[in-house]
């Protein structure tokens, strides 16, 4: 498994959310409301190790039209960055 | 190889467990189901406790007899655990992961139990008294379900509470390189495990091939099943929670077209003589769909869904399984008392003795089609209102 270090990129993250330990609905909820304490073109990066938070968070950030940026599946921890 | 790392839409998978679940009724003369099994294991602790199982009616009523490798649904629910587990050692999802709160611990227990008790006292769960009661065209399956969503929409009422809501928050950066993630590097042993699967299926095949001719069948089903389970991430819990919590239908979606699917298989096989599993539409079916909703809210996942996670080293999820049986052991204890007039009085409707068989099946596809409209209205209904809100939400924040 690729582990990614300090991997650059080529825009800002202005949020981090990191919710590993937290079982399935809580990733997706603290999510959607992390979205509603964002400005518009603000980026968030979340990490999870629900793997069901592949079914959920990319959804839901479509769902309310923000832009998935990057989505990693490399293990049990999953990377999700989302543009609002 | 990447596309079997990777988990699978459910939108493929939950079809695919359609058909899968129609041939196996076709095979077995059985539905697809799991909590009958569990009650079952429940009878068990009770033996071993030293509880004298035979003067409960519910066991008889589930057959309650030998090990599970003697049963169908013990040698198929043995084959999804194992399939579960591979199919997460595949996906690199096997990871220990603990509860982090005693809320949580609570939560998975409470709703295990409710879940548990619900679901027996409805004669079935998710599977039995939903995706595979429906094809059954048992009127059951049909209240059920309508309970069971509101089961969810109270329970999703619950977790909302601010007691039960992450405590963690989202932290302002300023950054351009990326968290590292520090996943220790798994695959020495989660090939060792996946030779150790290996092993075990052979085994299995051995004994089962020994005890009847059908049980390596039964088994394979059960390796499928659990197999895509986990690989689709499907869980019938978010088919419906989500639904409020976040106005997501994908698993909604998956599931519904997954019986579309399986209906007119199912309907086959039971016009070519193999008898539907219909059960009492009666109390029982309201009061245990209910609790049933609302337990697999609080606990965050239903039987299927706590067994995939289970294997992928969730403990909450291993925790909601202990709840299940609990609960189902609660449900046989009491049965005997609320039976009489809660079920036994009720009537067994089959839809397609009602209406015929071919008016069953029409019936069948319109009580779909209207469940894809009402949720087509609801998301709808759900975006545009969420539209209207987010000014405020800015206003707040300001």
């Amino acid at each position: 498994m690729a582990e990614v270090e300090n991997k650059n990129t080529d825009y800002t993250i202005d949020y981090f959310l990191n919710l590993e330990g937290e079982p399935c609905p809580f990733p997706a909820m603290t999510t959607v409301n992390a979205y509603n304490n964002m400005k518009d073109g603000e980026i968030i990066e979340i990490i999870s190790d629900c793997p069901q938070s592949i079914n959920n968070i990319p959804e839901d950030a479509k769902n309310r039209n923000h832009e998935v940026l990057l989505i990693e599946q490399n293990g049990p921890t999953l990377r999700y960055v989302i543009r609002k | 190889m990447n596309r079997l790392r990777k988990s699978w839409d459910p939108l493929i998978v939950v079809p695919i467990l359609g058909v899968l679940s129609a041939y196996f009724f076709g095979f077995t003369s059985k539905q697809w189901a799991v909590t009958g099994e569990f009650t079952r294991w429940g009878g068990h602790l009770m033996n071993f406790v030293g509880v004298d199982t035979s003067k409960f009616s519910y066991f008889k009523l589930i057959k309650f007899q030998g090990t599970p490798l003697d049963r169908i649904d013990g040698v198929m629910i043995i084959g999804m655990f194992i399939g579960m587990f591979v199919s997460a050692l595949i996906s690199n999802n096997v990871k220990f992961r603990m509860p982090q709160s005693k809320t949580r611990v609570f939560q998975a227990l409470g709703g295990g139990i409710l879940a548990g008790f619900g679901a027996r006292l409805a004669m079935g769960c998710n599977l039995a008294a939903f995706f595979t009661g429906i094809p059954q065209f048992s009127l059951h399956a049909w209240i059920f379900s309508i309970f069971t969503v509101l089961g969810t929409y109270a329970g999703t009422k619950i977790i909302q509470r601010p007691m039960f809501q992450s405590k963690i928050k989202m932290k302002k950066v300023h950054k351009t390189t990326l968290y590292s993630i520090h996943d220790k590097d798994h695959t020495t042993r989660n090939n060792w495990l996946l030779v150790l699967m290996a092993v075990l299926i052979l085994f299995l095949f051995v004994i089962e091939y020994n005890k009847q001719s059908l049980f390596p069948l039964v088994l394979v089903f059960g390796l499928l099943f659990g197999f895509l389970l986990e690989k689709g991430q499907v869980c019938f819990t978010s088919g419906f929670r989500d639904l409020w919590t976040a106005g997501r239908s994908n698993m909604t979606v998956a599931i519904l077209l997954g019986m579309v699917i399986s209906t007119v298989g199912t309907f086959v096989f039971i016009q070519n003589g193999i008898p539907a599993t219909i059960h009492w539409a009666g109390l029982n079916t309201v009061i245990g769909g209910f609790i049933f909703g609302v337990g697999i809210v609080i606990a965050g996942g239903c039987e299927t869904g706590w067994m995939y996670r289970a294997m992928e080293g969730q403990v909450h999820y291993m925790l909601v399984g202990v709840g299940n049986v609990l609960g189902s052991i609660l449900l046989v204890l009491v049965w005997d008392q609320i039976a009489p007039f809660l079920a036994y009085n009720a009537p067994e409707v089959n839809l397609l003795k009602v209406f015929g068989p071919y008016g069953g099946l029409i019936v069948t596809y319109i009580g779909y089609g209207i469940m894809a409209l009402l949720l087509w209205i609801y998301v709808r209904w759900y975006f545009r209102n969420i539209k209207k809100q987010a000014p405020t939400n800015i206003t707040q924040e300001a």
